[in-house]
């Protein structure tokens, strides 16, 4: 008879489905990096003279900085002159003004992401932002939205048409200098989307950015800023692809939210980077700083994320809770298969009176990655009656993996509470027993333990990216069970 | 950026002694290695929470001289006085037990003094220990606990490390204990001072236990309030070996004790209790490490931390499971209180899994007193004072109750009594 | 229906069932009884297919095919269900997407169409009705925080819903009150037809009163060393096991 260990000693080998690439003529900077380099991208971009300032002093401060080695992920040391810092699809001297004058190649691969950007097959109550390698493509819904009053276009024509919206909170969440990534991004970045709530408003549509990395050598360098002004909300969704290379390729993006009185965001992402193959070979570097500031009272910002791809991955979308009775949340469902190695997790800072967080954080490993949560809560001493809950599960799929906890926990205030729990557990052969038994078949029984593991992150997804992130799951667990 | 600050040259001269010549060698070859030690800053992980209070002035190099003693009452036990890192042997009260051997470092011939140094270090990480080192640079003396298979210990042996600060200076104790198999011992190392000289202890024990072997250790921290005091335990246990702790610690200028086990073989265990309270400026820092080696072994970590005035206590938890430390159960769990809107507690009780068939929880909880039960007993006409200790008390007390040396139960219990009641009465 | 012929099996080296012969028609219950350890639960657990036991020798045919070669799905789909002495926690996952997914892993199995989320409810409300299971438990984790009992009548409930051709009931009389015990007895009856048949593992005989066997079989050591009708059980439950020459205390897995 079968040997007992086998049905969760496997589970592996699917091929990553988003893995093609587009050929398509694409104006791509030579690689390296130099105060040159930024001033053409700034120039390209016919970029206002602040914001080549703004970049170049981000520049400086990168210079000067030490790549981050306290996650318990390795890599071999990156080389930042062999990457090049901006490729575009060639288009027409302006960017398209209508889908119609989108380059076809572009839309097809679009809809081979699923993502079709005609607005006649659009997903279902969807607006959605496109960005191939370091521009944004196409928007859709655009006119929608106008009525309703919300900004939501790529970064790049916000720096032109609402110069005061950028200069008044770019960089206010995620300083410049916050850290070595986020100096980067700040120098290169190219694109990204942009978003303004008005006081008030109940954003009509959830908004949708899909970030695709094509060209080989290139850095994906994006920028978000999400502004909810008073009272107003919005919930925005991101995914993520990049054809199968066999180089690793480095994506360093920032993500700053701001949250104004009684505002509220929610922020979901879908992250499918190429995770590199069973051998560890390719992937993307995700190396991303995402960072919320509830500066408002009563305000809310809550993070999902469902993170299955990239070789890499460090990120830990934060919360700043200032403002007095404001809410951060952070549900996180990590998987790591074959090579991955994960180190994610999030910050809560409760700086204002009766800030609240909660943490969720599932993380399975299998094959031979690592996974790891880093977070820490820290109470300061204004953050009277602030509470946190934090609980961070693991699950192990074979004997070769490893998942790690690492929660930092610091308190100046006697009155703030904090309670943290963390569960280790593997998917038991008498679980899988019990399945087989009723009829199931292992595969199914082991994603649907992983979903039963996860489903309180997968509740807190728009409906129709649960039913991806599900689907997603069961790819990426694919043949880990025999 | 400003060139990183490195100890003091002065702490790495040799003292004076008389030990037998491989223990000097050891000694003479640490005090090269610690030359130029660069001082733990806050960006080194784990003195993230503590570096600023490590103040190691050129004055806390000087050995402490020995004049006088501190008499405490320990019952009926056995005894060992090591003052200012220096046995003081006819202070000793000691057994007669046919394979117990209860030595001075300085009493060993070469031979043994040999097996000795090649003993030394090996149950301690000492990548993750910067101040052990300091310790075998400055090696006056040293005790040596060793018993044979199957040899039991009647009563608990009190190690009492003493420091006389009458001027500044530093002690650096060092204990090696070597519990052959299916030995039993209760080993109490207790750090206590006198004088108002600033002055650093620098403590290491080691302890290994083979097959079989149970060891219970009580270390209480009671050193007064112009003590430095860092201290490192380490353990190794082999198969079927069982060690468990009770660590008591009060606050000082600075405090820190890591604690180090490592489960090398099948079906070893370890419990480890701590309980810690800190008031006024005082800090005190714990780090413990459990690493499950090999399969079927079990851990379980209890530490409880009240810190009041504008005080500073910090825990650092980390669990490691080795690959092949298949069914391994590990449990932890550190509750906090903070009384004090200017104290501050830091926590991070870590795990690294790298085997799947485990059982590994941990838990960590930061709050005050419970305002309910407070008023409930205020209102029962209980003085505020009296209503904060017993409910502070409460917190700690079970953990207290579990320290299997009766006097030592009392004596302390009794004293974190006085203790918490003065973060009270301050309030 | 199913024949079991000279069956040997062995846990981490060790032999439990030393040569085990059981004939089962179409139709009929057997109880297997015998003392804590005679390898009661070995023979349920190996019939489903637990890759913890090494069958060492013998050989089970379940309708003309060779169940022994069967993985532990494929003997569910072909109509074994094994009620578990201690159903295992399966946090997360809920009873009813748990019963969807096994129904209709049997139902492509035959041929036959999924059923839909409508007719399912349905069905799983009914079934769960009949064993006084209230609805909530449907939408909870697979056995998650259930009591004993509960946990017991949840395996009858999937019983109910499978319809298996041959069911094994490991002792799942142990922990039931006297109301339960006949809720689970009714379940059980009402699945009995001249098609199915069932296996009722148990150490006592209180099950007996209420699920009247045809045969009575006892376990020992790892064989069967007597055989009967429903009358041995009584005489069993009167004497006990100490007139065959049993040593209770033997021990087993």
């Amino acid at each position: 008879m079968a040997d007992g260990n086998k049905p969760v000693k496997e589970l592996i080998k699917r091929e990553y489905e988003h893995g093609f690439v587009t050929e398509i003529e694409a104006d791509t900077f030579e690689p390296g990096l130099n105060e040159d380099v930024i001033r053409r991208l700034s120039a390209i971009k016919n970029e206002p003279e602040f914001m080549l300032e703004w970049r170049l002093k981000a520049y400086r401060k990168w210079l000067e900085m030490t790549e981050p080695e306290w996650a318990h992920v390795h890599f071999p040391k990156i080389d930042y002159n062999s990457i090049s810092y901006y490729s575009a699809p060639k288009s027409k001297a302006d960017a398209p003004k209508s889908l119609d004058e989108v380059d076809p190649e572009l839309l097809r691969t679009y809809e081979k992401l699923g993502i079709p950007l005609h607005e006649r097959a659009k997903l279902a109550g969807v607006a959605v932002d496109a960005v191939f390698d370091s521009v944004s493509v196409t928007t859709t819904f655009k006119e929608q939205l106008t009525e309703a009053g919300v900004i939501f276009c790529p970064i790049s024509e916000a720096v032109h048409k609402h110069p005061e919206l950028i200069k008044k909170y770019l960089g206010t969440v995620v300083p410049t200098g916050d850290n070595y990534f986020a100096a980067l991004n700040s120098a290169v970045f190219s694109d990204g989307s942009f978003v303004y709530i008005p006081e008030g408003v109940r954003c009509p549509l959830e908004l949708s950015t899909y970030f695709r990395i094509n060209a080989a050598n290139t850095g994906q360098f994006e920028r978000t800023l999400i502004i909810a002004d008073k009272g107003s909300y919005v919930s925005y969704l991101e995914g993520c692809t990049a054809p199968m290379r066999d180089e690793n390729q480095l994506h360093a993006a920032v993500v700053e939210l701001v949250a104004l009185d009684d505002a509220q965001i929610k922020y979901s992402t879908v992250q499918n980077w190429y995770p590199g193959d069973e051998n560890g070979k390719g992937g993307i570097y995700n190396f991303v700083t995402k960072r919320g500031a509830c500066i408002g009272r009563n305000s809310k910002i809550s993070w999902t994320q469902v993170e299955t791809g990239s070789a890499i991955t460090w990120k830990y979308p934060s919360c700043v809770l200032r403002g007095e009775n404001s809410v951060g949340e952070f549900y996180s469902v990590a998987l790591t298969n074959n090579m991955q190695q994960a180190d994610t997790g999030t910050k809560m800072i409760h700086l204002g009176k009766n800030t609240r967080s909660t943490i969720i954080s599932k993380g399975i490993s299998a094959g031979r990655s690592n996974n790891s949560y880093r977070g820490l809560v820290r109470f300061g001493p204004n953050a009277k009656g602030a509470r946190n809950f934090t609980q961070c599960d693991s699950l192990l799929i074979g004997d070769q993996c490893g998942a790690h906890t690492f929660p930092y926990i610091e308190s100046k205030n006697p009155s703030a509470i904090v309670e943290h729990e963390a569960t280790t557990s593997k998917v038991s052969d008498e679980q899988l027993f019990l399945c087989r038994q009723r009829g199931i078949d292992p595969e199914q029984a082991v994603s649907m333990i992983v979903n039963g593991f996860c489903k309180e992150v997968f509740k807190e997804l728009p409906m129709e990216f649960a039913v991806e992130a599900t689907k997603l799951l069961e790819v990426s667990l694919e043949g880990s069970v025999g | 950026m400003t060139a990183l600050a490195t100890l003091a040259p002065e702490f790495a001269s040799v003292p004076d002694s008389t030990l037998p010549g491989p223990l000097q060698r050891y000694r003479d070859n640490a005090a090269k290695a610690i030359a130029g030690m660069a001082m733990p800053t806050r960006r080194t992980e784990n003195w993230k929470y503590s570096s600023r209070h490590l103040q190691l002035d050129t004055a806390l190099a000087a050995p402490l001289a020995a004049t006088g003693t501190i008499s405490t009452d320990i019952g009926d036990a056995y005894r060992i006085v090591i003052r200012n890192g220096v046995i003081a042997a006819d202070e000793s009260r000691l057994p007669a037990i046919d394979g117990i051997e209860i030595v001075r470092f300085a009493d060993l011939d070469e031979v043994n003094a040999q097996k000795i140094v090649e003993q030394l270090d090996g149950a301690l990480d000492t990548a993750a220990l910067q101040f052990a080192p300091l310790n075998s640079a400055r090696l006056q003396d040293g005790l040596l606990v060793r018993l044979a298979s199957n040899a039991r210990l009647d009563k608990p042996l009190f190690v009492l490390c003493q420091t006389l600060a009458e001027h500044s200076g530093s002690a650096h104790p060092r204990i090696l204990v070597d519990a052959g198999s299916h030995s039993e011992l209760t080993l109490v190392e207790q750090h206590e001072s006198q004088g108002d000289a600033p002055a650093l202890v620098n403590a290491v024990t080691e302890l290994n236990l083979a097959a079989g072997a149970q060891v219970t250790y009580v270390r209480l921290s009671l050193d007064g309030t112009t003590v430095n005091h860092i201290g490192a335990t380490g353990v190794r246990l082999a198969a079927n070996a069982r060690f468990d702790s009770h660590c008591v610690g009060f606050g000082g200028p600075l405090r820190r004790h890591d604690l180090q086990i490592r489960l090398q073989e099948a079906g070893a265990e370890c419990r480890l209790n701590g309980v810690t309270v800190t008031l006024g400026e005082q800090h005190y820092d714990n780090h413990t490490v459990i690493e499950h080696v090999a399969p079927h072994c079990n851990s379980e970590e209890t530490y409880r931390c009240i810190a009041a005035g504008k005080s500073h206590a910090i825990f650092n938890g980390r669990i490691l499971i080795h690959r092949d430390a298949q069914k391994s159960v590990a449990e932890m769990s550190n509750k906090n209180l903070l009384l004090s809107s200017e104290a501050e507690i830091d926590t991070k009780p870590e795990l690294e899994i790298y085997a799947d068939d485990v059982k590994c929880a941990h838990g960590a909880t930061i709050g005050q007193l419970d305002a309910e039960s407070l008023f409930y007993l205020v209102s029962r006409g209980i003085g505020r004072t009296e209503a904060g200790t017993l409910l502070s008390m409460a917190f700690i007390n079970e953990l207290v109750q579990q320290i299997p040396v009766e006097s030592v139960k009392d004596a302390i219990e009794q004293r974190l009594i006085d203790f918490i009641e003065t973060t009270f009465q301050e309030v | 229906m199913l024949s079991i012929k000279n069956l040997h099996a062995a846990i981490e080296g060790k032999e439990i069932l030393k040569g085990i012969d059981l004939e089962v028609k179409p139709g009929e219950v057997h109880a297997i009884m015998g003392p804590n350890g005679s390898g009661k639960s070995t023979l349920s657990q190996v019939l489903a297919g637990n890759d913890s036991y090494e069958v060492t020798g013998g050989e089970v045919i379940l309708d003309g095919k060779n169940l022994l070669e069967m993985e532990t799905e494929e003997r569910a789909r072909e109509g074994v269900f094994l009620a578990f002495q201690y159903p295992v926690e399966i946090p997360g996952v809920s009873n009813l997407q748990f019963l969807k997914t096994a129904l209709n892993s049997i139902r492509k199995h035959h041929g036959q169409n999924e059923i839909n989320a409508v007719e399912f409810m349905k069905l799983a409300r009914e079934k769960a009705r009949q064993v006084n299971l209230d609805e909530s438990f449907l939408k909870r984790g697979v056995n998650e925080g259930f009591s004993g009992g509960e946990k017991k009548r949840n395996e009858i409930m999937q019983m109910l819903l499978m319809e298996p051709k041959l069911a094994i009931l490991d002792e799942t009389d142990s922990g039931l009150d006297i109301d339960a015990l006949k809720t689970v007895a009714d379940g059980v009856n009402a699945l009995r037809s001249p098609d199915r048949s069932v296996i009722m593992v148990t150490h006592y005989q209180r099950l007996l009163s209420y699920i009247v066997p045809d045969y009575v079989h006892v376990l020992a050591g790892g064989r069967i060393i007597k055989s009967g009708g429903r009358e041995l059980a009584l005489e069993l439950e009167a004497k006990g096991y100490g007139w065959l020459g049993i040593n209770e205390t033997a021990t087993a897995g």
